[in-house]
């Protein structure tokens, strides 16, 4: 298969400005490729909630400076490729993998049911998640999330979260 | 009551709520920072609202309140909250008083349109969709 064009490529820190930043970036990328208003709507959806996650819920490794966020924007021939990764805690993998392999399970009637059964019954928490984001991912993109969960140490894992954007039929 | 006002930022929409003329509006982007901050002080805004305004009115006829929601673009943790305000606007309509919710939306955003229904779905309630011209 062909290597794609790297559209963004990011390693370190992320504050919330350099959220805004990478989105702001991207948006004009994918204006300059003439992608239209669902396309870009769909990739700015599923940046945010990806990138919004790993600031939300990454687990700086103190002392180290490895293992930082990484995030890239790739396109593809039928694609746009995004793939962010974070350092977590190892306790709280079981729960955000059943919510992954959950999704992947579900089609678009059952990803709309799983968010209005989550909307109407969970807490959003003080750090604003609410439990959202990975579903609505699954939903705006309707492809499968890819992840793995690589060993940092024994207290520390680098969450990968893999998302495929199709450009086929929605290049409007 | 004093109207809220709250101008919008790069990560925030306008809000304006009208007491005087029972109009409620949420517009542009809504993406914060702390979704909790943010969006905290409106349901209590309304809570207000419905304990010095609507409750203390005893007239036969309610009030009719419009809501006006004009989203670009809005996170999950945005949604949630805007689930929880419409709710309250439910509940208003429970003691008698006539909603009506307005869903603008840019006749070529699909992912607008659809989020707007299913809202409404979840809330039981029929939205006024009201596409406006796109200028992206």
């Amino acid at each position: 298969m062909e290597k794609g064009e790297v559209l963004i490529n990011h390693y370190g820190p992320l504050s919330y400005e350099e959220i805004g930043f990478l989105l702001n970036k991207m948006t004009s990328l994918l204006e300059r490729y003439n992608f239209g208003i669902t396309i870009r709507k769909k990739v700015y959806a599923a940046m945010v909630e990806s990138l919004e996650n790993i600031y939300k819920h990454q687990d700086v490794i103190k002392g180290s400076n490895n293992y930082q966020p990484k995030f890239s924007l790739v396109l593809e021939n039928n694609a746009v490729d995004l793939t962010c990764s974070n350092s977590l805690l190892k306790i709280k993998t079981k729960r955000l993998k059943e919510r992954l392999e959950k999704v992947n399970q579900l089609d678009k009637a059952g990803l709309r049911e799983f968010y209005k059964e989550v909307i109407l019954g969970e807490n959003v928490t003080q750090k604003g998640g609410a439990g959202l984001g990975i579903i609505n991912i699954a939903k705006v993109t309707e492809n499968k999330l890819e992840f793995t969960f690589d060993d940092i140490d024994e207290q520390y894992a680098y969450f990968t979260l893999r998302i495929k954007v199709s450009l086929q039929n929605l290049n409007n | 009551m004093e109207p809220l006002y709250i101008e919008p930022s790069e990560f925030t929409p306008r809000v304006f709520f009208d007491p005087e003329n029972s109009v409620f509006e949420i517009s542009g982007f809504s993406r914060p920072e702390n979704a909790v901050g943010f969006y905290k002080p409106l349901i209590k805004w309304l809570e207000d609202y419905e304990e010095q305004i609507l409750a203390k009115n005893i007239n036969f006829n309610k009030s009719n309140l419009t809501f006006n929601l004009k989203l670009t673009y809005f996170n999950s943790a945005t949604s949630k909250f805007l689930l929880d305000i419409l709710l309250l606007f439910m509940k208003f309509h429970s003691k008698g008083n006539t909603i009506e919710i307005n869903w603008y939306y840019d006749e070529d955003d699909d992912e607008i349109f659809e989020s707007g229904e299913e809202i409404s779905e979840m809330i039981n309630f029929p939205f006024n969709f009201i596409p406006i011209t796109p200028n992206v």
